[in-house]
């Protein structure tokens, strides 16, 4: 199953993220959007731990993947609110 | 910062431009090249999206195909920019380490953006810095700014908008969402020009001449005229190739 939520995160960054899902666990996700993520391999570092995540995980690995990103536009919660509206 | 290397106006083509943005920003990184400030444009035409932009869903490819408009994603993060002929590019590049530019990210777009605002505001046209990367006049974007901090550096790179060629506009799709919550319904009238504002065609020798002034001014540096190095002009055309390649394109 795919599901796709948009949402206009801080400072106006158009932020969609796409969940397939499999089960009720993540089989791949993507972020994507004009916001900006340093280092921004950190932001594909959390696409690649959040494969495997039921939606009860998401939160605790966002939190802990985001830890040393540094967003701009774009909200650690953003992605948690997201990634979980795309699983329920 | 006490001296900038000011690379002067040239023109090349997309994966050109980002691949030698990238090259200077390693050198200027590991100290093998000093701190630089590079002023370009795109022949052919081009579409530039962000790092983490999705292609199909901000660009035209039928469109730009049928056109002859290039399409690269960059290094930088940010939103989809179209480089047309009525336009100035520059990229700014500096050491990580150099307390001319502040580490925190919104600090810094503001620090690089400012010479450019001042710039603009010689020309006669008011503008403001908008946050987060953005440079507006009368409400409307003049100017896209995005950054990267990778290599031991800070690579800026923006653009400025002196006039808009309006049948290349169908490059770029219009995104509803983000329209809708502004209230707005077309690209012009969202963003608008130098000519527009100023009521004046202005030259793109007269807007580089006042940002290399102010970049000056503003940092406090001496210029030097130069030229990329023999290393940087290497690395881009290795660079060129994965900017030029589908699976960077198509990598989101």
């Amino acid at each position: 199953m795919e599901r796709s939520v948009v949402r206009k995160g801080k400072g106006g960054k158009l932020v969609k993220v796409t969940v397939v899902s499999e089960g009720g666990r993540i089989a791949a996700v993507s972020i994507t959007g004009d916001f900006f993520a340093h280092p921004e391999e950190g932001l594909e570092q959390v696409e690649r731990e959040l494969i495997g995540a039921a939606i009860s995980e998401v939160r605790g690995t966002v939190e802990s993947a985001t830890g040393g990103v540094t967003l701009v536009g774009l909200k650690s919660e953003d992605i948690i609110e997201m990634v979980e509206e795309c699983l329920e | 910062m006490d001296r900038l290397r000011v690379i002067s106006y040239t023109v090349r083509d997309a994966a050109e431009n980002m691949a030698l943005d990238e090259a200077i920003a390693v050198a200027v990184g590991a100290g093998r090249s000093p701190p630089t400030l590079r002023l370009y444009g795109w022949d052919p035409p081009a579409v530039s999206i962000g790092y983490f932009q999705e292609v199909e869903a901000e660009v035209d490819l039928d469109f730009c195909e049928a056109e002859g408009i290039s399409v690269v994603r960059r290094l930088t993060g940010g939103g989809a920019v179209l480089h047309a002929s009525g336009e100035l590019t520059y990229s700014f590049a500096v050491s990580d380490m150099d307390p001319a530019v502040p580490q925190d990210i919104q600090g810094s777009y503001m620090r690089i953006c400012s010479p450019i605002v001042s710039a603009l505001r010689d020309l006669g046209a008011p503008a403001c810095f908008k946050p987060i990367n953005d440079i507006e006049v009368s409400g409307r974007k003049v100017s896209g700014n995005a950054q990267t901090r990778r290599f031991g550096a800070v690579l800026q790179h923006g653009t400025l908008l002196l006039d808009i060629d309006a049948g290349l506009l169908g490059a770029l799709r219009a995104n509803s969402v983000k329209l809708s919550e502004r209230g707005i319904t077309a690209h012009a009238q969202r963003v608008t020009t130098l000519s527009r504002e100023l009521g004046r065609r202005v030259t793109r020798g007269e807007l580089s001449w006042a940002v290399k002034r102010r970049f000056k001014e503003n940092f406090g540096c001496k210029l030097d005229a130069g030229q990329p190095t023999g290393e940087e002009l290497c690395r881009a055309q290795a660079l060129a190739d994965r900017y030029r390649s589908v699976e960077w394109l198509f990598r989101r």
